[in-house]
């Protein structure tokens, strides 16, 4: 579904990235591990249209999305759940949800697909006129996704989404998370829990100064010696 | 007695105007950061529009509108996209820099097509007048109040209940996540600007009859919108209207109770005040 090929990005002529290639198939929950600055923010912001390129190639669904605007990936289904949540804090629940399908394949459908989300988070639904900046982290994250879902990903980026919530509430969101896999979305993790991500996902990547270091299976990636050095830093 | 409802009055119909100007100014800062200092030329050149219309075709400043209005949103937007974008995300000065020089363009540029004479464009209701008990009011005021409030109130509708309204405000409070979402941000910005001078293009001729014009005046029309934003915050909805007024209501006073040259001060006099004791503005949240 997603090919990534020898994609090389940075900021102000600095990489950030270099030459990465991943591969997700249809369906898969793939984890990207990596300390901090090992370039995973970069990625997905590069697979958002965020951060352009130097060289290399990004598909989708076999199309080429490497010189694609946000917009037209937003469009074709490729969403990104930001790291920090990043909720419009001065808009009700209703109006974030709203946002979040405001694209022009999504909008048609987003008054079904809003209560698709509700039903996935009803604390969300208790909360509908409340404004987003007023929630606690656990219900903005819960937002976050729902907003993106609200979008009709068909690969939906979730971006250090434990980061900063109570472990009832990082249950819950990997709970949801396995959910949405067992529907058949595709998603691309990225975490700095180590052990989470092994857990959830089921083949990973290490980042590591933005190259990719290691891959395989989660499993074989928990047991593999680089994994922990690479993800020290060391 | 009468005197000061005369000045109530006569504040609340030009206030609705100013707070008018202001929202256009509060919008455009709102989605890009961006401080227009040209906004009071651009108003200017509305005016001379008009005036330019009335002298070639007689066209009464109520009907001119519905020409100076897309003229004028076309040439936002072209300014827009070549001068004011590609200086967003530097330093706020250069900003600053920029549209003061735009300012000067504008200003000079009308001087060189209309001359430096004070001119007035007449309308028909021009000289007209209403008269409630004890008050009269000028019939372009009241049309200037009646509008002014009827197109807050749409905006104010189109900014809670549209998908275009609701992506200005997401572009506002995070544009990264508005972009994430599948906001084309830099659409956002331009059309703002675009919807923003377009406002000004009808506050122009609603500020026109009976009004004399001049070039230099652009300057005028900025400082005040300035005041009324800051009074009111520059992304408070509420807040600028009711700035407007404020401004409108001291002017009014000023005009009334003291000499002319005094009184012009008055605006500024009750900003400072006003300033000194509520420096966070008129209202109490800082935002929304």
């Amino acid at each position: 579904m997603l090919e990534i090929e020898n994609l090389v990005a940075g900021y102000g002529g600095v990489e950030v990235l270099r030459d990465v290639s991943v591969k997700l198939s249809a369906g898969e929950i793939v984890g990207l591990l990596g300390a901090n600055n090992a370039g995973k923010t970069t990625l997905i912001n590069a697979l958002s249209g965020m951060v352009a390129p130097m060289s290399g190639r990004i598909l989708f669904e076999g199309r080429d999305v490497t010189r694609l605007t946000p917009r037209q990936r937003v469009e074709l289904g490729i969403v990104q759940v930001p790291e920090g949540r990043l909720v419009f804090p001065e808009m009700s629940v209703r109006e974030n949800l709203q946002l979040g399908g405001i694209n022009a394949r999504a909008k048609p459908n987003r008054s079904r697909q809003m209560e698709a989300v509700l039903d996935l988070f009803p604390r969300l639904k208790e909360r509908l006129s409340q404004d987003a900046g007023t929630l606690s982290g656990g219900e903005q994250q819960m937002l976050a996704i729902g907003r993106g879902l609200m979008a009709e990903a068909k690969l939906l980026m979730l971006d250090e989404p434990s980061l900063g919530l109570s472990p009832l509430f990082v249950k819950y969101i990997f709970d949801i998370v396995d959910r949405l896999h067992a529907e058949g979305l595709t998603i691309l993790l990225v975490e700095q829990n180590l052990m989470l991500t092994l857990r959830h996902a089921e083949r990973c990547y290490v980042l590591e100064r933005g190259q990719v270091a290691i891959e395989g299976p989660s499993d074989v990636i928990k047991d593999d010696p680089r994994t922990r050095s690479a993800y020290l830093g060391l | 007695m009468s005197e000061f409802l005369q000045a109530i009055a006569q504040g609340v119909l030009i206030g609705s105007t100013y707070g008018l100007l202001a929202l256009g100014m509060g919008l455009l800062y709102g989605v890009s950061g961006v401080v227009n200092f040209s906004h009071g030329d651009f108003i200017s050149l509305g005016m001379f529009l008009c005036l330019a219309l009335y002298s070639a075709l007689s066209l009464d400043p109520y009907v001119s509108v519905f020409i100076t209005v897309p003229v004028m949103m076309v040439l936002g937007t072209l300014v827009f996209r070549f001068l004011i974008r590609p200086m967003i995300g530097h330093q706020f000065l250069m900003i600053v820099q920029l549209t003061l020089g735009l300012s000067l363009v504008l200003q000079n540029g009308i001087l060189m097509v209309f001359g430096g004479q004070p001119a007035r464009t007449p309308s028909v209701v021009e000289s007209k007048l209403m008269i409630l008990g004890e008050v009269v009011l000028r019939v372009p005021h009241v049309i200037a109040f009646g509008v002014s409030f009827a197109l807050a109130i749409g905006l104010f509708i189109m900014l809670r209940s549209t998908d275009f309204g609701r992506s200005i405000r997401a572009v506002h409070q995070n544009a990264h996540a508005a972009a994430l979402m599948g906001v084309d941000v830099g659409r956002v910005q331009v059309l703002t600007f675009a919807l923003g001078i377009g406002i000004l293009a009808i506050a122009a001729a609603l500020l026109l009859p009976g009004t004399p014009i001049q070039p230099t005046q652009g300057l005028r029309y900025t400082i005040i919108t300035l005041l009324v934003v800051v009074l009111g915050g520059m992304t408070n909805f509420v807040g600028i209207m009711l700035g407007g007024l404020v401004i409108g209501i001291s002017e009014a006073f000023g005009t009334i109770y003291l000499s002319n040259t005094l009184g012009a001060l008055m605006p500024y006099v009750i900003f400072v005040l006003i300033m000194l004791f509520r420096p966070q503005g008129l209202t109490w949240s800082s935002s929304r």
